[in-house]
């Protein structure tokens, strides 16, 4: 497992190279945002540990351009900044996960195997209708590149829904899709749900069939482009 | 208990202005105007006395033994007894005194008196007259008017007088007296309620501002939108001015503090880890030492965050979005968990306050939520009423027994100590909201877990 470490202070980089090679991984360092940019696009990482302050190029600008730039290497964020707005800004950036300074290294290897764990978990096809994308083994999904923040509800209904791409489906087979049996369901939680995602995807890939459901479609443009 | 002094009110001192002026200048108007009026009639009246000397004159005789005639007068209320209009011819006597000659039958058995003054004055410049006033027979008050001539034929002067009732006039002076007054009152009643519809008119610009002020100061709005006129205008830009400097020395606080935590935090990553590869008895001295540091760091942190919340003005965060966020950046967090975030708030519910306030209250409720739950939470946002909502985290872990409820909230305290993370979750959350003069609530959900209901302010969409 190659791991590239970014972490501008000299000391914590020393140790956490060390913490890191003795767990069993290979690990590169980057001590600035312009070698890590370059080391993360042009090596295939398994994983890469972040340090969002560092010199020439923060930390969270890196992971959105690696981002842009279709490298999805899980990404695991260190900062010593812990207020929520930075864990919302950083996960926005497209981290897969946050720990904040200071911390215990076994805490860090723990993060660290259970973020490869999961990477490494079941390959299924991305789905992909028009400019929509989405990449069930990392739970993604972006619009024209960009990253969409979805939550596991809103992901779980775009997933269902572009798996039966162009096919009304009814607001009873969408609820049982999204919720477990024994969940409460209430009657207007399948329009709250298709009017967030709409906010996000934009009005009109979901079309409503009036007293029947609710269909995804590619946008007239798009079809023709695929 | 003594009274609170009156403070000084534009309104007031406009008014009493105003006031004042328009009262002073009624008054002099009033006084003149019945003065005026009055002393023309009793010239009038004096034209009639005189009338009367004048027939005196000319109608009286001497006899050749000096006796002085009466003049035939027609006048018949010269011969009614008593009926208000009197003549009399008199002669000086010895003493300052006079005795009568001849005087009308009007006055019947009575004499017509003269002041001291009047008689001295009639002395002294024979053929001008004088007039006074005396009190007649039943008590009428007369105006009299008094003249001394010297009659052909008598050695002696005489002196004319005549007299006339004078009640009709005075009741007249006092009806024109008593309905300038009723008019003047009117008038100046009048002006008092234009000038204070004037003040008010003219200062509603002023009262507009301060409503302004006051919504921002709610967080009804973020800056002095209106128009103002020139006088106030530089007013509302200086306070703008000032709204916007306290943002920025939040907003520049705030990142002071972030750069001193970011400072000291990465050292004490380097002295964590650092011990932790060593073990031994130094390297747990370090560990508790370090671990005690972070805590400071972060109660400081707080704090200084606190500080720089009081001061800012006029913000307000759409709810809605900030639960989006939150939930989908937690679900990323408890990921290998599995845990799902249902949430639900009206779209256009306003938090009377700063984002990153609103994000760490519901981050750290909605984050001990995930800790607990088996798989899943529910946040409920609603509103209360225009000034309240609240903001409800419910999960479907063990809960909470109500005896252990209370330690949960005392600064300091974790109930999962091994839990990562900042981990001081609900006491942080509970001091934040009394600072926002909100409550922190706990009970059990139908979820099987936790219930933790935070009170807000809210602010007006």
């Amino acid at each position: 497992m190659r791991i590239l470490l970014v972490e501008d202070d000299p000391d914590l980089s020393r140790q956490l190279k060390q913490a890191l090679s003795d767990a069993g991984y290979a690990v590169d360092h980057a001590a600035d945002g312009e070698e890590a940019h370059y080391l993360g696009d042009a090596e295939p990482y398994d994983a890469i540990v972040l340090d969002l302050g560092l010199p020439k190029m923060d930390g969270a600008t890196v992971l959105e351009k690696w981002r842009r730039d279709n490298v999805g290497t899980p990404v695991l964020i260190l900062t010593a900044r812990g207020a929520w707005s930075d864990k919302v800004a950083g996960f926005d950036a497209g981290a897969d996960d946050y720990l904040t300074k200071p911390f215990h290294t076994e805490e860090l290897l723990a993060r660290l195997r259970a973020l490869l764990r999961r990477s490494a978990g079941h390959a299924s096809p991305n789905l992909e209708i028009g400019a929509l994308r989405l990449d069930p083994r990392a739970a993604r999904a972006s619009i024209d590149g960009e990253p969409l923040r979805l939550t596991s509800l809103e992901y779980r209904l775009l997933h269902y829904l572009m798996m039966h791409e162009g096919r009304v489906i009814s607001r009873t087979e969408l609820v049982e899709h999204l919720y477990d049996q024994d969940f409460d369901r209430d009657s207007n939680t399948i329009e709250v749900f298709i009017g967030r995602l709409r906010k996000k995807i934009g009005p009109d890939r979901i079309e409503t069939a009036r007293g029947l459901g609710y269909r995804l479609v590619a946008l007239p443009g798009e079809v023709a482009a695929s | 208990m003594s009274r609170a002094p009156r403070r000084p009110s534009l309104v007031r001192r406009l008014v009493w202005l105003a006031a004042g002026w328009s009262v002073a200048a009624l008054l002099v108007t009033g006084v003149l105007l019945t003065t005026a009026f009055h002393q023309a009639s009793l010239r009038r009246f004096d034209l009639g006395l005189a009338d009367l000397n004048q027939g005196l004159l000319s109608g009286s005789m001497v006899s050749a033994d000096g006796q002085v005639q009466a003049p035939q007068l027609t006048d018949s209320r010269a011969l009614r007894a008593y009926s208000g209009r009197y003549w009399q011819i008199a002669e000086h006597a010895p003493g300052g005194r006079m005795r009568v000659l001849v005087r009308s039958r009007s006055l019947f058995d009575q004499d017509l008196a003269i002041t001291r003054e009047a008689l001295t004055q009639v002395a002294a410049t024979p053929g001008a007259p004088a007039s006074y006033d005396v009190i007649g027979p039943l008590s009428q008050p007369l105006r009299a008017m008094a003249m001394q001539v010297t009659l052909p034929g008598r050695r002696a002067p005489v002196i004319m007088m005549a007299a006339e009732d004078r009640s009709p006039i005075d009741r007249e002076s006092e009806r024109f007296a008593f309905l300038t007054a009723a008019a003047l009152v009117i008038l100046g009643a009048g002006i008092l309620a234009a000038v204070m519809i004037q003040v008010r008119v003219g200062l509603r610009p002023l009262f507009d501002l301060r409503r302004e002020i006051s919504e921002v100061r709610k967080g009804k709005t973020e800056r002095v939108a209106g128009t103002y006129p020139v006088e106030l205008e530089p007013l509302a830009t200086e306070l703008n001015a000032l709204v916007t400097h306290n943002q920025e020395v939040v907003e520049r606080q705030r990142t002071h503090v972030g750069n001193l935590a970011h400072a000291l935090k990465t050292p004490l990553s380097v002295m964590l880890t650092e011990a932790s590869q060593r073990p031994g008895p130094l390297s747990e001295v370090v560990t508790h030492q370090a671990e005690l540091m972070r805590g400071q760091v972060d109660h400081h942190l707080r704090r200084a965050r606190a500080a720089a919340r009081s001061q800012s003005l006029g913000e307000r965060t759409l709810v809605d979005p900030v639960l989006d966020e939150l939930a989908s950046t937690l679900e990323r967090i408890f990921l290998p968990k599995a845990v799902e975030i249902d949430w639900r708030a009206p779209e256009d519910l306003c938090f009377r306050g700063e984002r990153q306030d609103l994000l760490e209250l519901a981050g750290n409720v909605i984050e001990n939520a995930g800790q607990w739950c088996k798989g899943k939470v529910r946040v409920t946002a609603a509103s209360v009423d225009g000034e309240r909502f609240t903001l409800r985290v419910e999960d479907d872990g063990p809960g909470l027994p109500p005896e252990r409820r209370g330690e949960v909230l005392k600064r300091g305290a974790r109930l999962d100590e091994s839990a990562p993370g900042s981990g001081l979750g609900l006491a942080i959350v509970d001091e934040l909201a009394r600072a926002y003069g909100g409550a922190l609530a706990l009970s059990d959900s139908p979820m099987g877990g936790l219930r933790v209901e935070l009170t807000l302010p809210r602010a007006e969409s």
